[in-house]
């Protein structure tokens, strides 16, 4: 029961953070910080990302193998964008 | 004797062949048809050789010669080496580590279908105007229809032929990890798999991460092809003029760092697997243990993991900045290190052992001798000095022919090597020697001229007429190279009837499990579960493992008792468990037939060509309309066919399985998928951040209308955050045994899933038709790359989200009908796929909706 209540919980904070992105735009923050709004936006996206991993897809309880299986592929795909991106600066 | 078959049909049936599901019977088809496809890639390599006879196109026209250089590539590439490899791998991998099969068969199956399927793609594309002619590299743009002469037709046949392919390739190095990670026989830890399992582990490591990548390039690819997205095209203005100041800026550099993402990595899966032979093949020959197999296997561990990070080598002559050169001169410098490492290892093998001249030890070491030379060329084009010299001649073409041909090697070792395994006959040992006599005199004849003549340029018929000699010397060289494998042919086609009796093991050293039992071994492998418990190979008999599961099975997780270095099998334990063979398999009755793998490989053949004859959004003829149509009918009608059959592959009672232990298989398998799922998308963001960084990064909002904002995507946000979490509540009630909550959060599920759909496709429609000054016709797939990037992204998306739709539904009928009550496994293994699908959202929503 107190599980169904985490996930409930999550569910609010993922719901406002979207929300919080949003409200970044209309704010029109873009405009006068864009790179300060762009990392606010982005390291939000990448909390909620870690939330439902770690919860909805209970990385948290698995063993932490599966976690580093995982992260392989994330690694190797910011490899790429990073320095294929940086190449043509 | 069909009760020992487990329901298939003898080998002697054709229909065997087509249902089979078993690792054995699929490695054959696997070797099979990869020597197909040499031959085939072989053939058109000899007519451009004898066109190399002379400078200029006498016997093939200019763009025949195009086709059979570019053919010759891929087809050798993919269609012949990785997938001889795997048959190996099929065949020998299972047995070495204790399992009776792969983790999934049909899946196993599956994969194989895929890629026979995609060969035979690949070769109706020659009859389709013409294949595919910009050179296996297929760099952009000469990649994209508007580049290619006399219709794309073919060329995206060739280009879908390669999904298709990739889609095997993922299918089996999710397969193969999760069997390699749950099925190892008890005792048996990760660090004591026999040589051979440790190189395939390792390369469908790289296999999992590296072909996603291209995967991502190859969809792209066909979407420019298909549907008329603008990734690789540099220039596109509202008017059709020339420009580069719309759109694209760096098209061609995008596609060379997605391919060679994908391509130096590949390069090591396939060397890999020949490493594995070779290492196995030196200890049986010289009877001896590796030296320092424990630095071996390091050695191998860190090329897999530097082989991701060198990449940009192949871009030395682009304009990339210099500091990235440099740093990739120096990552290339230094995965060359642990090859010293790994050759003074065999080396000190033979030398400290005594060696015993057999045909598979004559290709082996004459496959070291070759990735040699192979290697220190290398060397040279790793340096950036160099490289502007080298690229683009034939000194590349013989170094990558001296380590790609020279890995092959070691594989026709292999071929020889486990023949008696695979047919329980030996193979004419004069034969074979002759075999690689003339193999490698010609494989020498044929490429080391090309050093010599290495300003000759790459791809090209003409050359100076002063190298002449050296084409010809070359030319006669890949005649000899060809008749060697009528040799081989003969040989091994002749001994099936001829040979003497094999035996177990024809090898007296040799050491790992595939020699302790029958050749070819019986349906399961073996004749009780095996166990390395006691320091080898032992088989348990159902008592046996019924009691250690009782009382001292604690010790079956890794860090048990240390097993001899490399999983020694001694025959001496054999006896004790054959007579309880009979009821093992009577316990154990795994399924080892179905029809449905192939059927869903037709289908996916008859799809893919009916989407070639889909051009820039417009279907070329009814025909490909129907193949389309058809294609579709059959795949969906056999994965569901796949998906109601039962089929029961049981998991052994006692094995090794860290560090996965607690990993449910089917959970595994869904997580390996996913890791490389996430190697996609991040591709395909990574493609758009690229671009988008070509382009300036801030400048981009012109590319864009005001009408695309940003409620549509907020408005999918918390549709998908909502669908997810009622996905959780699906489980939470299923584990309850509540079939109404169930029922209720599945079907909600659904609901907004399709809402998701449904508000992208209105916002598409908006978007299509939107007619502002800045674009008067809308903005569509095409109008320029900032579209392009939204639609095909989101795109790809969508099609996930869709996917997992069916998937959705499919489990709502069944939990309707009273399914996964206190067993929710299937809606969390569901569940995983769909929150990665809302995850990937949350990246695409402020890159494509906010900033
Ligand atoms: C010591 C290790 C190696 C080094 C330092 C090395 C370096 C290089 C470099 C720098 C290039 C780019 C040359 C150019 O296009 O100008 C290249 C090309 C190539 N290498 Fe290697 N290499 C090594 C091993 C291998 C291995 C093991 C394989 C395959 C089994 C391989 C296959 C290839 C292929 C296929 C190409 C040509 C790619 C193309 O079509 O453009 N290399 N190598
Ligand atoms: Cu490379």
């Amino acid at each position: 029961m107190t599980r169904t209540k985490l996930y409930v919980g999550i569910y609010v904070v993922l719901f406002a953070f979207a929300t919080v992105q949003a409200l970044v735009e209309f704010a029109g923050f873009l405009e006068s910080a864009y790179w300060e709004a762009f990392a606010a936006i982005m390291v939000l996206s990448a909390i909620k990302a870690v939330l439902v991993a770690a919860y909805y897809q209970h990385l948290r309880w698995e063993p932490r193998s599966v976690s580093y299986l995982v992260a392989g592929g994330l690694v190797a795909a910011t490899a790429l964008t990073g320095a294929a991106a940086f190449s043509i600066l | 004797m069909s009760s020992h078959e487990h329901g298939l049909p003898p080998k002697s049936s054709i229909s065997r062949w087509f249902l089979t599901t078993n690792h054995k019977d699929v490695g054959i088809l696997y070797i099979v048809t990869a020597l197909f496809f040499l031959v085939f890639g072989g053939v058109l390599a000899l007519l451009f050789r004898i066109e190399l006879w002379e400078p200029g196109a006498q016997v093939l026209s200019e763009l025949s010669y195009n086709q059979s250089v570019s053919a010759h590539g891929l087809l050798m590439v993919f269609w012949f080496i990785s997938p001889f490899a795997f048959g190996f791998a099929n065949y020998v991998v299972p047995l070495q580590m204790g399992a009776e099969d792969l983790a999934f068969p049909r899946l196993n199956a599956l994969s194989y279908w895929l890629y026979l399927f995609s060969g035979l793609l690949f070769g109706v594309s020659f009859f389709q105007g013409s294949t595919f002619a910009g050179g296996w590299t297929m760099y952009a743009p000469l990649n994209v229809p508007a580049y290619i002469p006399d219709g794309a037709l073919g060329a995206t046949t060739a280009v879908l032929a390669l999904v298709m392919f990739v889609a095997s390739v993922t299918v089996s190095s999710v397969n193969f990890l999760t069997t390699m990670y749950r099925m190892r026989a008890e005792g048996l830890r990760m660090r004591d798999l026999p040589i051979f399992s440790v190189s395939i582990l390792l390369t469908v490591w790289m296999m999992l991460f590296a072909f996603a990548a291209l995967l991502a390039a190859l969809m792209i690819l066909s979407a420019d092809h298909i549907i008329g997205t603008k990734y690789f095209v540099y220039q596109i203005t509202q008017s059709g003029a020339v420009t580069r100041t719309v759109g694209n800026e760096a098209a061609s550099l995008l596609w060379a760092h997605l391919f060679w993402f994908f391509g130096h990595p590949e390069v090591y899966i396939v060397f890999f697997p020949a490493l594995g032979v070779m290492a196995e093949t030196f200890q049986t020959f010289a009877g001896r243990r590796l030296v320092g197999r424990k630095w071996f296997i390091l050695s191998m561990v860190l090329v897999a993991l530097q082989s991701f990070m060198v990449w940009m080598h192949h871009m030395f002559l682009t304009n990339i900045n210099l500091t990235i050169k440099t740093v990739f001169m120096a990552t290339t410098i230094g995965i060359s290190l642990p090859f010293d490492l790994m050759m003074f290892s065999l080396i000190y093998t033979l030398i400290k052992g005594k060696v015993r001249f057999k045909t598979p030890f004559l290709f082996t070491l004459g496959s070291v001798i070759l990735f040699i030379v192979g290697g220190i060329t290398g060397v040279f084009l790793g340096a950036v000095v160099l490289d502007y010299q080298f690229r683009g001649t034939y000194w590349v073409v013989a170094h990558f022919h001296y380590v790609m041909v020279g890995g092959a090697t070691a594989l026709f070792g292999g071929l020889y090597y486990w023949y008696p395994k695979m047919t329980g006959k030996m193979y004419d040992e004069f034969l074979g020697k002759v075999n690689f006599a003339m193999y490698f005199v010609g494989f020498n004849l044929l490429y080391f001229p090309m050093f010599v003549a290495w300003e000759t340029p790459r791809r090209v018929f003409e050359y100076e007429a002063g190298l002449t000699v050296w084409h010809q010397i070359a030319t006669i060289g890949g005649l000899l190279l060809g008749a060697s494998f009528l040799v081989m042919f003969y040989n091994l086609f002749v001994s099936l009837w001829r040979g003497a009796d094999a035996g177990d093991t024809p090898w007296e050293y040799a050491t790992s499990a595939e020699w302790a039992v029958s050749s070819p071994p019986p349906m399961d492998n073996f004749p009780g579960l095996p166990s390395y418990r006691d320091g080898s190979l032992s088989f348990l008999s159902e008592s046996a493992v019924a009691a250690r599961l009782r009382g001292d099975g604690t010790a079956s997780t890794d860090g048990g008792d240390p097993t001899a270095d490399g999983g020694v099998a001694t025959g001496t334990a054999l006896d004790t468990a054959t007579e309880t063979h009979l009821e093992t398999e009577d316990v154990e009755h795994a399924d080892h037939a179905s029809i449905w793998p192939f059927a869903v490989g037709l289908g996916a053949f008859l799809t893919m060509l009916g989407l070639s004859g889909v051009q820039q959004g417009t279907i070329v003829g009814t025909e490909y309309a129907a193949l389309l149509g058809v294609g579709g009918v059959v795949t969906f009608g056999s994965l569901v066919a796949m998906t109601r059959e039962p089929f029961h592959a049981p998991e052994a009672a006692l094995a090794e399985r860290f560090p996965y232990a607690d990993v449910e298989k089917l959970k595994l398998g869904m997580w390996v998928f996913l890791a490389s799922d996430v190697v996609l998308f991040g591709a395909f963001i990574g493609s758009h951040a690229f671009i988008r960084v070509a382009h300036g990064w801030r400048e981009w909002h012109n590319l864009i209308p005001a009408e695309h904002v940003t409620m549509p995507g907020l408005i999918n946000t918390y549709l998908l955050l909502t669908s997810s979490f009622l996905v959780v509540l699906a489980m939470v009630a299923a584990k309850k045994g509540s079939r109404r909550g169930t029922v209720l959060s599945l079907v909600g599920t659904l609901a907004l899933g399709i809402g998701f759909l449904v508000n992208k496709a209105l916002e598409w429609q908006h978007l299509f038709h939107v007619h502002s000054e800045a674009f008067p016709q809308g903005w569509d797939l095409s109008t320029n790359v900032a579209s392009s990037t939204f639609y095909l992204t989101t795109g790809l998306h969508g099609a996930h989200v869709a996917v997992g739709l069916v998937i959705c539904a499919y489990m709502t009928i069944r939990a309707w009908n009273g399914a996964y009550q206190g067993d929710p496994d299937a809606i969390e293994y569901f569940g995983l796929y769909w929150h990665f699908v809302d995850i990937v959202w949350l990246f695409l929503f402020p890159l494509f909706y906010i900033l």
